[in-house]
């Protein structure tokens, strides 16, 4: 017995080993880092407590940052889950092609998203993007527009782009949501005179709410802590107007004059803190344990 | 059962032996080294340097960790290196002298051979000193130039590149009066390299970085060139869109190389690509200026050796190595950049197209990184001094700001 229990944790071994060095170590290290001050080379010159947390709140751009990564991840999750429940409604239809039409629907998905955001950045170029090309081509832009440059457009733009590179795991995610609904319980609704509108809305979405739930919670993981789109995006952008939490934290560890890790490493324990927030609070409201039953 | 077996101790030997091999110190002929280097450029630099320390190691050195990293993940990766404890031996930086203040850094007399330190160009060793020592060992130089499309020039008629800034208005006013997408001139003040542009209009509107010890951002001069450039993008209209917001090599350099752009402020390396495409027809002056002798920027790149145990001996023969007239000017010259040494100087003015830059040189001003102070202040400029040419930007708020923070920087230790 006892020499199987070495066995067992010989197994375990790799993956804890795994787990002990990419999802532990790393959190002990930010959170020691936090702690501390450094010079802009790097050196720690020792540990300050709680300073860094307090500098952090007296940022001058942390309620700009903090706005714009709300409506960042309630606008790219929001719409990507509507347009999903569409996308997965045509999808579960039979139709000639659908393994073509799903097949495609991976593509944004399986590109990288530096690649997507720098594919980006070129159409909605001002002087050769195929965006502004199209819309004055088409008479419905007089000219052209800074989608990239023109404050009023910047977050919209990558917003757009966010939900774009959403689109693929939501859809599938509600998919297979949609699969695991029985046929029966729609011909019941049926023969309650129920029409397709109400079929939806009485039975599909209620017995979707698990998988709703799944895309929800995780997209706004992914979305919060999505860094390739808004980096490239607002490249040529100054200041932080346009910043999420976690382009504003790669900022002031190396792109801002604060150059600071100890104050870096400080917004990070805090952006895990908001992310594990938001998700508690949603699953609060949306009744968990009852979507679960 | 048997199998099972068998794979879990296959699992201990691959362990076992990565582990081995992360603890072997390589070959004779001494302790390998780490050596971290700037990518240039996809096609020169890390054939360069892999050569380099190859032969390092066939002339009995040890082995060498060469590792390239882009500009955009370079500083990030090296802070990560320090905070971790585990510096480079030798790292290719356009700053130094924080890592000098922070006492990371040998001095060059102990990892230079005399001969080599002084084959060093007098500006350029200047450039490298920490209060009066020399740690930042100068890799490489580029001079900045003022480009112009001899095309639009000719269509717009304007006989000569521009002289003075009220000539400078008055050809780029011509240049967009073309219409079809002409643009005067492509001012790219985004977070890239917003310091460089500045630095060349703020000095030949009369101004400097500092007064004597002292930063000097907000002074009245710098305030009266801001206002210029601002007055160019929203007064005049004869930028690009939103120059605040825009790069320099993907976008203010692109549009030049698409011809749509009568002025540019370029270097070297543009030239190489504007000759290799034959695109746009274009000749180099000098940067037009408000002052009696125009000025412009040279950059000086470093390289920097770091204090570690039993490492001096490696170092110094790696450096050596590299200032060896044959490879230094090597690479400089396929990379497309300028010189740093007497000698490579006089190797490299046999090339014709190279001599407006060579000519600039002597007289490039640099920018203050002797001053610690200046890693912040630099990219303080960076993300900020865009907001100033933006439609109801504050030149002087925003300058006022710079020099607070830079005040400040100087201050904290």
């Amino acid at each position: 017995m006892r020499g199987r229990r070495w066995e067992a944790l010989l197994w375990l071994g790799p993956s804890l080993a795994l787990i002990a060095g990419v999802v532990f170590y790393p959190a002990v290290a930010l959170v020691r880092a936090s702690l501390g001050r450094y010079s802009i080379t790097g050196v720690l010159s020792g540990f300050v407590g709680a300073e860094n947390y307090a500098r952090l709140l007296e940022q001058p751009a942390l309620p700009t940052v903090l706005a714009n990564t709300a409506v960042w991840v309630a606008a790219v999750v929001g719409v990507s889950v509507v347009v999903s429940l569409g996308l997965a409604q045509l999808l579960h239809q039979a139709f000639p092609g659908r393994w073509l039409v799903r097949a495609a629907l991976i593509v944004p998905w399986a590109a990288s998203l530096i690649m997507t955001a720098k594919l980006f950045v070129w159409i909605y170029d001002y002087y050769f993007g195929a965006l502004n090309h199209l819309l004055t081509s088409l008479g419905v832009l007089a000219g052209p527009v800074d989608w990239l440059g023109e404050d009023s457009t910047v977050m919209g733009a990558m917003i757009a782009v966010g939900i774009f590179v959403s689109l693929p795991f939501t859809t599938y995610v509600l998919l297979a949501g949609l699969a695991s609904i029985p046929g029966e319980v729609y011909e019941a609704a049926r023969v309650d005179g129920a029409s397709t509108w109400t079929a939806y809305r009485l039975v599909t979405l209620p017995l979707l709410k698990p998988a709703l739930l799944v895309a929800v919670v995780l997209n706004v993981i992914y979305v919060f802590n999505s860094f390739p789109i808004v980096w490239t995006l607002n490249d040529r952008n100054p200041g932080f107007g346009h910043d999420t939490m976690i382009t504003y934290m790669y900022k002031i560890a190396f792109k801002s004059a604060l150059r600071d890790v100890g104050l870096a490493a400080a917004l990070g324990v805090v952006n895990v803190a908001l992310i594990l927030l938001a998700v508690v609070v949603y699953l609060k409201t949306v009744r968990w344990e009852e979507a679960g039953a | 059962m048997t199998l099972r077996r068998r794979a879990g101790w296959l699992a201990v030997v691959a362990v076992a032996a990565a582990l081995v091999a992360a603890c072997d110190r390589g070959p004779r002929g001494g302790p390998s080294i780490t050596v971290v280097i700037a990518e240039y450029s996809k096609d020169h630099t890390r054939p360069f340097w892999q050569a380099l320390a190859e032969q390092y190691t066939t002339q009995g050195g040890g082995k060498v960790d060469l590792r390239i990293i882009d500009w955009n993940s370079i500083d990030q990766q090296v802070s990560t290196m320090i905070q971790n404890n585990q510096p480079p031996d030798v790292l290719n930086l356009n700053s130094f002298s924080s890592y000098a203040r922070d006492g990371l850094l040998y001095p060059a007399d102990d990892v230079l051979s005399p001969a080599t330190k002084d084959d060093f160009l007098e500006s350029f060793a200047r450039g490298g000193q920490y209060k009066g020592t020399l740690y930042g060992l100068p890799i490489l130089s580029s001079a900045r130039a003022f480009f112009y499309n001899r095309d639009l020039f000719a269509k717009a008629g304007i006989a000569a590149p521009p002289k003075t800034w009220d000539e400078f208005v008055q050809a780029a006013k011509k240049i967009q009066a073309l219409g079809g997408g002409a643009i005067g001139y492509a001012l790219p003040l985004g977070p890239e390299e917003a310091q460089a542009e500045w630095s060349i209009w703020m000095w030949n509107g009369g101004g400097d970085w500092k007064a004597g010890d002292g930063w000097a951002i907000n002074s009245e001069a710098n305030a009266r060139t801001l206002t210029f450039l601002a007055d160019l993008a929203n007064r005049h209209r004869v930028t690009q869109v939103n120059p605040g917001k825009t790069n320099r090599t993907d976008s203010a350099f692109q549009l030049f190389k698409d011809g749509k752009v009568g002025m540019v402020i370029g270097f070297s390396p543009l030239a190489k690509q504007l000759d290799a495409e034959r695109k746009v027809d274009y000749g180099v002056a000098e940067m037009p200026t408000s002052l009696a002798k125009s000025a412009t920027l040279g950059v000086e790149d470093y390289l920097m050796a770091f204090k570690k145990k039993d490492n001096r001996e490696a170092v110094k023969k790696f450096l050596d190595l590299y200032y060896q007239p044959d490879n230094i000017t090597k690479w400089i010259t396929a990379e497309g950049f300028l010189p740093v040494t007497k000698s490579g100087l006089e190797r490299m003015r046999a090339d014709a197209k190279l001599k407006p830059y060579l000519d600039a040189l002597p007289n490039a001003r640099l920018v203050p990184t002797t001053d610690p102070a200046w890693d912040r202040v630099k990219l303080d400029v960076q993300q900020n001094i865009g907001l100033a040419v933006q439609p109801g930007g504050n030149p002087r708020q925003v300058l006022d700001q710079l020099q607070r923070n830079a005040v400040a920087a100087a201050a904290a230790r």
